[in-house]
């Protein structure tokens, strides 16, 4: 039971930190800018078929593939900010909703088209393909490289949005955007910056999940799903939030597979319910 | 003479469908003072506002040091040499003391240092977060944050408003040290009219948006009877004589 509950928290912390990368992205742009972005996870799903092709067809070992991804999604998502996204932030919630929804039909065809319906295979290489056991617990390389990834990414973002003065500004702006245009902060590039770094870390986060739960063009809509529940659980514009968010939540999905697998997923969206019903802002939320 | 900072012409604004401010002209000379005065809700604050680009424009123009800058975003007006306080302090609450200072600060007369030296209470807090500050700590760090910004010009949206008396008269103290000692050129929208007047050298009183009365402030102090019609302030005896 206690060999079983180890390998359960070390797998769900695996996957809460593949949802933390996917989200946290989100969370920051949801809370800086009142926009809500649902073709998020269309940016992680195009980090995953960048990693693919480079892959299959141009031959790249997968780590190389990694920034690749990143930087694909981040300059993407520039692009789609500049031409759709940033005429509709005075918009009403619904017209962002329906906007950026029909982003993600658009995507998901795309991918479609493109790469065709089936699972998209990834080999990883042979150093992660294996595992160690400690003290009874299964520890698998690739997860144990995911973690380290997702907590770097968070001690960078940490690192970036406290110590530096970019940082501060981009804070100055989630909590008034008004005075911080008063005050001389461009709030405009800051947040372009910030939904590029956001959509980035999405792409990583596309890439890495492949070789946990696969690609297929459904990935943006399946896990745009999961990524507004670690959004909504941690609060908006959390780092922190967001994090513990992904941790709890990736724990409850797998431990609800794994000891009570006729429920499925459904403990996931329990543990949504109960937290945002203790703290209706999230659990690091302001508002 | 000296040169016209900034220079309003003929303008119209508001918010939405409703205009506020209607056919408003003003120059601002280089290193003067003005007192923005007139009752709630006439239009003191809009005008500031509409200094910094937040409005919406429908008529008129504004200049800076000669520059249209009608059209300008707030934040290229800030980077241009203007400084702002608004009404409601609107300190960044997540950041700390330091942070609300270092954050929009640009080099020049005010350091950080400067400004700690200036509200001392402020760098007894300087870790303290923004929303941990009391309302005078909060005018204080307002004002000293626009002031490291080293604004040509300095907008004080009722800077004194909500205050206790001990605090009015430090934060009026250091109005008075920029305006009269440092030579800042400063707009100053303000409630209290006998101390705003006391602070400036020129003084303008909207009524429904528009400017209805200029004089020099120590004038418009004297004239008892004017006060009390734009503003409804009755002065005492002796200060009104």
């Amino acid at each position: 039971m206690l060999t079983s509950l180890g390998g359960v928290l070390f797998d769900g912390f695996a996957y809460g930190m593949l949802l933390f990368l996917l989200s946290v992205g989100l969370s920051v742009t949801l809370g800086m800018m009142n926009f809500i972005n649902l073709a998020h996870g269309s940016f992680g799903m195009l980090g995953g078929y960048v990693t693919v092709t480079l892959m299959d067809r141009l031959g790249w070992p997968f780590l190389a593939t990694l920034p690749a991804a990143f930087v694909a999604a981040a300059a993407l998502s520039v692009v789609l900010e500049r031409l759709l996204f940033r005429h509709s932030y005075r918009a009403g919630e619904l017209d962002q909703v329906l906007l950026t929804i029909g982003v993600v039909f658009m995507s998901v065809a795309s991918a479609a088209y493109i790469w065709g319906t089936v699972q998209q295979p990834v080999q990883l290489p042979d150093y992660f393909t294996g595992s160690f056991t400690f003290l009874g617990v299964n520890f698998a390389y690739y997860r144990l490289f995911l973690i380290g990834t997702a907590l770097v990414v968070t001690l960078l973002l940490v690192a970036g949005l406290e110590w530096t003065r970019f940082g501060a500004q981009v804070r100055a702006a989630v909590d008034n955007q008004r005075m911080a245009r008063g005050l001389g902060i461009n709030v405009n590039l800051a947040f372009a910056i910030t939904f590029a770094l956001g959509s980035g870390l999405a792409g990583l986060g596309g890439s890495l999940a492949i070789a946990m739960v696969g690609l297929d063009p459904d990935f943006a809509f399946a896990y745009l799903v999961y990524v507004l529940i670690v959004v909504s659980v941690g609060g908006l514009a959390s780092i922190g939030g967001s994090f513990a968010a992904a941790t709890v939540l990736g724990i409850s999905d797998i431990a609800g597979k794994y000891y009570f697998p006729a429920l499925g997923s459904f403990l996931i969206y329990l543990v949504m319910v109960g937290v945002l019903m203790w703290r209706p802002a999230g659990l690091f939320g302001k508002r | 003479m000296a040169d016209t900072l900034l220079e309003l012409k003929g303008v119209r604004a508001g918010y939405g469908d409703a205009v506020v401010l209607d056919d408003v002209s003003l120059e601002v000379p280089a290193g003067e003072s003005v007192a923005v005065l007139g009752r709630n809700g006439v239009g003191k604050s809009t005008l500031l506002l509409t200094i910094m680009g937040f409005t919406e424009l429908r008529r008129g123009s504004i200049l800076w040091q000669g520059e249209d800058i009608t059209y300008l975003a707030p934040h290229l007006r800030a980077r241009r040499g203007l400084g702002w306080v608004a009404q409601e302090r609107e300190i960044f609450p997540s950041l700390s003391v330091e942070e609300n200072l270092t954050v929009t600060a640009r080099p020049g007369r005010w350091s950080v240092k400067a400004a700690f030296e200036l509200f001392p209470r402020l760098a007894e807090r300087r870790l303290a977060r923004g929303n941990q500050l009391s309302g005078g700590e909060q005018q204080m760090l307002a004002i000293a944050r626009a002031l490291t910004t080293n604004p040509r010009l300095l907008l004080l949206d009722e800077p004194l408003e909500g205050l206790a008396p001990i605090i009015v008269e430090e934060l009026a103290r250091v109005i008075r040290r920029m305006t009269a000692d440092e030579g800042t050129t400063v707009v100053l929208v303000e409630q209290h009219a006998e101390i705003a007047l006391g602070l400036t050298e020129h003084a303008v009183v909207l009524e429904r948006g528009s400017i209805v009365h200029r004089a020099r402030s120590r004038e418009l102090l004297a004239n008892a009877a004017l006060l009390d019609r734009y503003i409804g302030l009755k002065l005492p005896e002796a200060a009104g004589a």
